[in-house]
C-alpha cells in the first residue's frame, strides 16, 4: 500500500524567478517517475518532496506528514538518494554512515549497530562495516548510500538521476536493487528508457507539469520533443 | 589521507576508547613533564613493540603514519646541530616521535564512532554554556569524513591547472577550493537534514 504523496498547491522561487509554478499534485502509484530537460525544475521538485526546502506556498504531506515541519515523521516516511554519493555520504566508515539514521531515528547506539550490520548481511556486504568510505569505488558509494536510507526503512525512496556516472555493470546492478524494492519509488531522470514499466510518469518543464500519464503515453511525447529541440528543428523554431 | 581506523584486526581494536584516549593525555604529558631522553626513548620501543605484535603489516602502517614527522625531525637535527645542542635536540625528536606514535597507534585501533562519544561525553559540561556536546563528536566525524574529499577536490583543480598551462599552480586556485568547499557544505548539510537532522531525536 503505496503512501499518499500531496503537493497541495506549492510554489517555489529563488531570486525572483519561479522554479515551481503553483503546483498541485496527488500520487498513489508505487513506481512513478519524473522526467524533464536540465533545469526544469526536478531537483526543486525532488528537495521539496523530500522536505528539505520550504516552500513559499503550500504544503507537501506524504502519508499524511508534513515533511518539512514534522521533520522527525518525514524521516521515516521518504528518504532520498542523492545523485553524487560524496555529497550525501556523512561519516568516514560504512557501518557508522549506516547507523546515523537510525540514531538520529532515536534508536540506541547498540541497536542503531546491529541493524546496520543486519542491512550489510541482507546485501551480502558484512565484509564492508569497517570499510573506510573513501577507499570504496563511486557504485560501491552508492550502494552504501541506498542501504543507509533502506536502513531506516521510509515507505517512499526519491532517486535523482541515481545512473549518472554509473559504469555498465554498476548500473544494472543498481538497477535491479531498484525494481526489487518494495518502496513506493519516485525515480528522477532525463533518460526515458529506465522508465519503463512505471505506474506513472510526470514531465516536468520549466516548473510546471507538462504532461502526467502512463509511461506508454507520455515518454514517447517527451522524447520525440527532445529529438525535436536537440535537432535542427529547435534552431527553425528562432 | 588522514590515518583511519586500521582495516588491519589488532588485539587493541575491542578495548575501549575512553581509557585508550586517557592513557594517550597520560603518555604525552608525561613525555614532556619528565622530559629525560631515556623515558622518551624506552616510551618509543614500547610504541615500536605494540606496533609488531600484531604483525608486519600492522607495523608497516604504523611506521607509514610517522613519515609525516620526518621534516619535522630533519628540522630539529638541523637547529640542534647548527647550535650545538645535540643532545637537546635528541631529546626533543624523542618525546615527538613518542607522543605522537602513541597517539597514531590509539587513532588506528579505535573506531571513531567511539572516539566521538568520548568527546561527546568529555564535553558534556559545556550543555551548561548552551552547547550541544553531540554536535562535537558529529563535527570531529565530519572532519575525518571531509579532509581526504577535500584534498581529492585541490588535486583535480591542480589538475585543471595543469591541464592548460605550463605554470604552477598559485593561490589562484584557492578561491576555487573554497567555493567548493562551500558548496559540499551545502550538499552536507541537506544530506544531514535527510536522515534527521544534526540532534538525535529526544525520546
Amino acid at each position: 500500500m503505496s503512501p499518499e504523496i500531496q503537493f497541495d498547491n506549492i510554489r517555489y522561487g529563488k531570486d525572483g524567478r519561479e522554479i515551481i509554478a503553483p503546483l498541485t499534485l496527488q500520487l498513489r502509484e508505487r513506481r512513478i517517475g519524473l522526467v524533464g530537460r536540465n533545469g526544469s525544475g526536478k531537483s526543486t521538485f525532488a528537495r521539496l518532496l523530500t522536505g528539505l526546502i520550504a516552500p513559499d506556498a503550500g504544503k507537501v504531506l506524504v502519508g499524511g506528514v508534513d515533511v518539512f515541519k514534522d521533520r522527525k515523521a518525514a524521516v521515516g516516511m521518504i528518504g532520498v538518494l542523492f545523485q553524487n554519493p560524496d555529497h550525501q555520504i556523512i561519516f568516514p566508515t560504512v557501518l557508522e554512515e549506516i547507523s546515523f539514521g537510525l540514531r538520529q531515528q532515536g534508536r540506541s547506539q547498540a541497536e542503531a549497530r546491529e541493524t546496520a550490520q543486519a542491512i550489510l548481511a541482507k546485501f551480502g556486504r558484512s565484509a564492508w562495516a569497517d570499510r573506510s568510505v573513501h577507499g570504496l569505488s563511486q557504485g560501491q558509494r552508492h550502494l552504501v548510500c541506498l542501504l543507509a536510507v533502506l536502513a531506516m526503512a521510509p515507505k517512499v525512496i526519491v532517486f535523482d538521476e541515481p545512473y549518472a556516472g554509473l559504469d555498465l555493470p554498476t548500473r544494472m546492478h543498481l538497477e535491479r536493487l531498484l525494481a526489487g524494492l518494495g518502496q513506493t519509488v519516485i525515480h528522477i531522470t532525463h533518460e526515458p528508457p529506465s522508465l519503463q514499466g512505471y505506474d506513472r510518469v510526470l514531465w516536468l518543464e520549466a516548473g510546471k507539469i507538462a504532461q502526467d500519464g502512463r509511461p506508454e503515453q507520455v515518454l514517447p511525447a517527451f522524447e520525440a520533443e527532445m529529438m525535436r529541440l536537440g535537432g535542427g528543428d529547435a534552431l527553425a523554431d528562432l | 589521507m588522514l590515518s583511519l581506523t586500521s582495516e588491519i584486526r589488532t588485539p587493541y581494536h575491542p578495548w575501549p576508547a575512553g581509557p585508550k584516549l586517557g592513557a594517550v593525555c597520560l603518555v604525552t604529558a608525561s613525555l614532556f613533564i619528565i622530559g629525560s631522553p631515556w623515558f622518551s626513548g624506552a616510551i618509543v620501543l614500547a610504541c615500536l613493540g605494540l606496533y609488531a605484535l600484531p604483525g608486519l603489516g600492522f607495523l608497516r602502517q604504523g611506521l607509514g603514519a610517522l613519515r609525516m614527522l620526518w621534516p619535522f625531525l630533519a628540522l630539529i637535527a638541523l637547529w640542534h646541530g647548527v647550535s650545538g645542542t645535540l643532545e637537546a635536540g635528541l631529546a626533543v625528536a624523542l618525546q615527538l616521535l613518542a607522543a605522537v606514535g602513541f597517539a597514531n597507534l590509539v587513532t588506528l585501533t579505535t573506531r571513531l564512532e567511539d572516539m566521538a562519544a568520548v568527546v561527546t561525553r568529555a564535553a558534556s559540561p559545556l550543555r551548561r554554556f548552551g552547547l550541544r556536546p553531540e554536535r562535537f563528536g558529529l563535527a570531529l566525524a565530519l572532519v575525518v569524513r571531509f579532509t581526504p574529499v577535500l584534498a581529492q577536490r585541490g588535486d583535480q583543480i591542480a589538475q585543471s591547472w595543469h591541464a592548460r598551462t605550463s605554470r604552477r599552480p598559485g593561490w589562484q586556485v584557492l578561491a576555487p577550493l573554497a567555493l567548493g568547499a562551500i558548496d559540499d557544505a551545502t550538499y552536507v548539510a541537506e544530506a544531514l537534514r535527510a536522515r534527521g537532522g544534526i540532534d538525535p531525536v529526544e525520546e
